[in-house]
């Protein structure tokens, strides 16, 4: 745990009755970089995020943010921590405004945060509308602009562009990218859509069953994502097998293919197994894998 | 920071429903009474237009202004209950509702703020209520010409109906503390009920001035032996319960999870 930790936790555990939810979980985030914590559902995603802002006690170990130790009530520090979690909630019965309003005057922002803020998101045409009749999308951009107006330096985001138009993710990637590029703005950020946090994050966290199972920076990413030898075949079952007795330690099907990992330098000994085995083939080429699949396989267990 | 808590609460019922529907309910309440009185004033004209007038005479009531009076305060009172329980489980109650607690319970305030302000909005509804509901009452009692009318009689019936209220309203903070801990509107509306079939049935015991819910009943006389005044223990048990409450709001929403 550094000074340049904008987030730390030592062995942070949550127990709910028997279910371990999140298990001694090490993190620490820097200041100024994108984080993005990748997981499936259940995973433990949001009840890390949820301990991260003291919205639920650790059962062990420790969160501290910005330097601060996150304890109940101690709330002094969130004045610098914007944050999104889960669903993006408003008072149905305000309009946009208000709502932002009371997030203004709950933080102590200048009044003319409110109207920056709604700026930012894109939000004029839809200031004077009660929250209860937005979009999904309109409402998540209101979550948004509430996380993003008294100019946090840290942001702290639960699937920030869950709802939002493929227009509207790229408009936050480039205000994500902008605000830590710019303004030294830490972003921690879970997501589902991978593709993006492989455009967007510094580093990614992997967790699966309450575990940090990975943790690794862009260029580890891109050095580790597999590369593996795509194969089309006529009877994959009986081409998996041939290849496993051939000595081919790593065949996986996927979509009706199959995938042989560390192999592409032997694409015409695959070749010739295959087609001396009378199997057809109807593709056969070197491929990587993207942070999707190399994702899918990290928490399937398929090694 | 507590008065910038306080006007996010009163901001918070702008456009709300909830306001105008509490008033709508608590006014039916001298509607109802003027009515009863009118069918018992007048149970031919009121037959004649197919109301309920034999059932209003054999209720007892006299179409005076101390009978008009002591039932005002009997809807004050009692229905003030669990009026109240309905505002404090709607403004408590709908943060978990509509999902808003998380966006409050990490920013740079004090949780505690948040309960202390949200039951002053509580106070300034029901004050303003209980205001509207006794001027609707004047103006209706006046208008029925009740035999019966003075000052005295007046003033003593709206320190009646402020007493009952007022102890209503200090039961309240325990009706808080359930709506955080179900974190939702049925478990405190289940518990206002209950309580106040509790309240009746603890007055029946003898333990009136001791159980908080029996202790508005008791101040206006509809269970139990009618009492001129309250007995100490009785104020320092209605303390006792606001000051449990409020402490057990502010503790449940400092250290719980929240995790909705």
């Amino acid at each position: 745990m550094g000074a340049d930790s904008a987030i730390a936790t030592q062995g942070v555990s949550k127990r709910y009755g028997d279910m371990l939810a999140v298990d001694a979980l090490d993190l620490d985030v820097h200041r100024g970089e994108i984080y993005a914590f990748l997981g499936r559902n259940g995973a433990g995603k949001t009840t890390t995020i949820r301990m991260l802002l003291g919205l639920i006690r650790p059962s062990g170990g420790h969160v501290e943010v910005l330097g601060r130790r996150v304890r109940p009530g101690v709330s002094d520090v969130f004045i610098h921590v914007g944050y999104l979690v889960e669903t993006a909630t408003a008072y149905p019965n305000l309009t946009v405004r208000e709502n932002l309003d009371i997030q203004r005057r709950l933080t102590g922002a200048p009044r003319a945060a409110v109207t920056e803020a709604i700026d930012l998101m894109r939000l004029d045409a839809h200031a004077d509308r009660r929250a209860g009749t937005l979009s999904l999308g309109l409402k998540q951009r209101l979550a948004l602009a509430r996380a993003l107006l008294h100019r946090p330096e840290l942001l702290i985001l639960d699937e920030p562009a869950n709802g939002l138009d493929p227009a509207g993710i790229v408009e936050i990637r480039e205000l994500l990218q902008s605000l830590t590029t710019e303004h030294g703005v830490t972003v921690f950020m879970s997501s589902h859509i991978l593709a993006e946090v492989a455009h967007l994050a510094d580093r990614i966290g992997i967790v699966d069953a309450g575990h940090l199972i990975e943790e690794l920076d862009r260029e580890e990413l891109h050095a580790r994502e597999r590369g593996h030898v795509r194969v089309g075949a006529s009877e994959p079952q009986r081409a998996a097998v041939l290849l496993a007795a051939a000595g081919f330690a790593h065949v996986e099907p996927a979509d009706g293919h199959l995938r042989v990992f560390d192999t592409q330098d032997r694409v015409p000994e695959i070749a010739r197994i295959l087609v001396g085995a009378g199997i057809e083939l109807t593709e056969l080429a070197p491929a990587r894998e993207d942070l999707e699949s190399y994702f899918l396989r990290l928490t399937s267990g398929v090694k | 920071m507590f008065s910038q808590v306080l006007g996010t609460e009163f901001l918070k019922l702008r456009r709300s429903k909830m306001t105008w529907l509490s008033l709508a309910a608590l006014s039916l309440g001298p509607a109802g009474i003027a009515l009863f009185m009118w069918i018992v004033r007048e149970p031919h004209r009121a037959a004649r237009l197919g109301l309920v007038g034999t059932k209003a005479n054999l209720s007892g009531l006299t179409a005076t202004w101390p009978a008009y009076s002591s039932t005002l305060t009997l809807i004050v009172g009692v229905g003030g209950m669990l009026l109240l329980s309905f505002i404090i489980a709607y403004v408590f109650g709908r943060e978990y509702a509509d999902g808003t607690a998380k966006n409050l319970l990490a920013l740079p305030v004090g949780r505690h703020w948040f309960v202390l302000a949200k039951l002053v909005v509580a106070a300034s509804w029901w004050v303003a209520l209980v205001v509207a509901v006794l001027a609707e009452a004047l103006v209706i009692g006046l208008a029925l010409a009740l035999p019966g009318f003075s000052t005295g009689l007046i003033l003593g019936g709206v320190h009646d109906a402020l007493l009952a209220a007022g102890i209503a309203y200090l039961l309240v903070p325990v009706v808080a503390w359930i709506t955080t801990l179900g974190r939702g509107y049925l478990p405190p509306l289940g518990f206002a009920l209950a309580m106040l079939a509790l309240g009746n049935v603890f007055a029946k015991t003898g333990w009136a001035q001791w159980f908080p819910w029996s202790i508005v009943p008791l101040s206006i006389g509809m269970v139990g032996k009618p009492v001129q005044t309250l007995p100490a223990s009785s104020y320092v048990v209605v303390a006792l319960t606001f000051l449990t409450g409020i402490v057990a709001t502010a503790l449940q929403l400092r250290y719980a999870d929240n995790t909705q």
